[in-house]
């Protein structure tokens, strides 16, 4: 059972439900969503490294998969998941890095 | 409906829409309890080829309160895994299903029982087969006997179930949520020109699928007789539609049952899902949505003139807010009968273990002398629907209240009904019934 309800509803953290868009009002509305394999992460480091995009990733997204998110663009904000595992950081950088991959033709990106 | 697609959000997701929760010392075994809770409302037996399941994606919990804090201080937990012998077919079975391992049987789901207390967590059975779904005389010729197969026993005298069973909740939908009607009142209802008729039972032949676990009355109380139980489904906050799906992240409560009725009828549209997410102990925000019922004030203005002592009562509810949020103190009901957990408001379904399974069962529980029904837990029998009806009406009020005199109406509204397809024994609800048997003309 794969059926989701794609809005995204308030719950009791505060954050959404069922979706990672984050839409409450206060909360910066440009989000990146990325998934990285945990190797793939520590390689990366904080860099401002300009990213090289793929069209079409070809291999299957791994099961220790590692899925992070801009919750609050403004503050800098970035939630991490892996398995059951949450963790929401304030890294300005890593936060731009992310916005700059979700929109490659901003100024960030180039 | 007690909780058939009470939320938004719950409605467009069925498999983890809890639609009752049951608590009784079970009748044939006394000295253990019986919890049930299902999910999948209304689901039509004629539902092939993908016939209904529990969600693989969705953990399935629950939860005791033994403490009277109404947290959870014992869980159990079930978890599904769906197999396919035979992915080079779209047939659910490619022949008659004699029993749960018949290579015929190519749609299967297995599940895990874990048990928590505390910050401990002990698996107490992986690998345990759900039954098919009753299809018809070809496919699951005796579906009784198969479905029978997969109660199983597990170390420490306990017993699990999980699959379909037939609808054991009984309501007049069609009606009830037309404005209030009652078909037996209806030539009463403020909106109506019908006469008085029977009731039309809309949940008469659907199924749902069932999770029960039977186990002593030791495993579940801590000093107190009197337990706190209430279920709950959550899913993985992340999902990501690739191919296959992948879900992460921690499970995120999507929907929470104790007390039936209390998210349909006593919160307010824009808070179902939010309450659904959250937990009993926080349930005092829901507090004055109890002490004074909406549905009480509809009462009056769809039936006008019928309930004139209660149009007139403007104090708070303390007998719903005991029944519902506390349990019922000592002294209230008779000296002895009490539900009382603590002054912790929360919605739970509250069973004192301490009181005995009735040998003549009134299906009006208490409002019927039968101190062994609802609201002491709820058996499967229970006619929960009235039972609420009348307490919201004002039968309940001088329990708490002796100067209110409780309008004539109030102790016989009613939708209607009586239902009868249950078992004697674990796991009480009735067999399903099959798609070749239902519908019919």
């Amino acid at each position: 059972m794969h059926r989701r309800d794609q809005k995204a509803r308030p719950e009791a953290g505060g954050l959404t439900r069922r979706s990672m868009i984050a839409s409450s009002a206060g909360v910066a509305t440009t989000v990146a969503v990325t998934a990285v394999s945990p190797a793939a992460a520590g390689a990366m480091g904080r860099a401002e490294v300009p990213a090289r995009l793929i069209d079409t990733p070809t291999t299957p997204i791994q099961a220790d998969t590692v899925v992070a998110y801009v919750h609050d663009a403004a503050r800098g904000e970035v939630t991490v998941i892996q398995g059951e595992v949450e963790r929401t950081y304030r890294d300005p950088a890593l936060a731009k890095r992310l916005l700059a991959a979700a929109n490659p033709s901003s100024k960030e990106r180039r | 409906m007690s909780s058939h697609r009470e939320a938004p959000g719950t409605s467009q997701d069925p498999v983890a829409d809890s639609t009752d929760v049951y608590a009784f010392v079970c009748p044939d075994e006394p000295s253990k309890v019986t919890l049930i809770c299902n999910y999948i409302p209304l689901e039509g037996p004629a539902a092939g080829p993908n016939f209904y399941e529990f969600g693989d994606d969705v953990l399935y919990s629950l939860n005791i309160s033994n403490q009277g804090t109404a947290e959870p201080d014992i869980t159990y937990e079930f978890q599904f895994e769906t197999t396919i012998l035979n992915p080079d077919t779209f047939l659910y079975n490619t022949g008659p299903i004699s029993s749960l391992d018949d290579p015929h049987f190519n749609k299967r789901q297995f599940y895990s029982v874990t048990r928590t207390v505390g910050s401990t967590s002990t698996v107490l059975a992986t690998g345990l087969a759900s039954p098919p779904c009753n299809i018809g005389p070809l496919s699951t010729p005796s579906y009784a006997t198969l479905a029978k197969t997969a109660i199983h026993r597990l170390p420490g005298g306990i017993r699990v179930f999980a699959g379909q069973r037939a609808e054991g909740f009984y309501v007049d939908l069609g009606a009830v949520f037309d404005l209030g009607d009652l078909r037996p009142f209806e030539n009463l209802h403020a909106f109506g020109n019908l006469p008085a008729r029977d009731g039309v039972n809309a949940t008469a032949q659907v199924n749902v699928h069932t999770i029960a676990i039977q186990v002593p009355i030791t495993d579940l109380t801590a000093g107190s007789p009197t337990i706190g139980v209430w279920a709950t489904a959550s899913r993985r906050k992340v999902e990501m539609r690739t191919n296959p799906p992948v879900e992460t992240g921690p499970w995120v409560q999507v929907s929470r049952l104790g007390n039936p009725l209390f998210n349909e009828v006593l919160v307010p549209l824009g808070k179902k899902d939010t309450w659904n997410a959250s937990s009993p102990a926080n349930d005092s925000h829901y507090a004055g949505k109890v002490a004074h019922p909406e549905l009480a004030s509809l009462l009056n203005v769809l039936y006008p003139g019928v309930f004139p002592n209660l149009a007139r009562y403007n104090k708070p509810r303390a007998d719903l807010l005991a029944i519902l949020l506390t349990g019922i103190p000592a002294g209230v009901v008779s000296p002895t009968y009490t539900t009382f957990t603590g002054t912790t408001q929360a919605d739970m379904l509250r069973l004192n273990t301490s009181i005995p399974p009735s040998s003549s069962p009134n299906v009006l529980g208490i409002l019927g002398g039968d101190v062994a029904g609802f609201p002491n837990g709820r058996r499967v029998i229970d006619d929960v629907f009235t039972i609420e009806l009348r307490a919201i009406a004002g039968v309940t009020i001088p329990l708490v209240d002796s100067t209110f005199t409780p309008d004539g109406a109030a102790g016989v509204v009613t939708d209607g009904l009586t239902f009868d397809n249950y078992l004697p024994v674990f796991p009480y609800l009735g067999v399903p019934y099959s798609g070749y048997d239902v519908p019919n003309n």
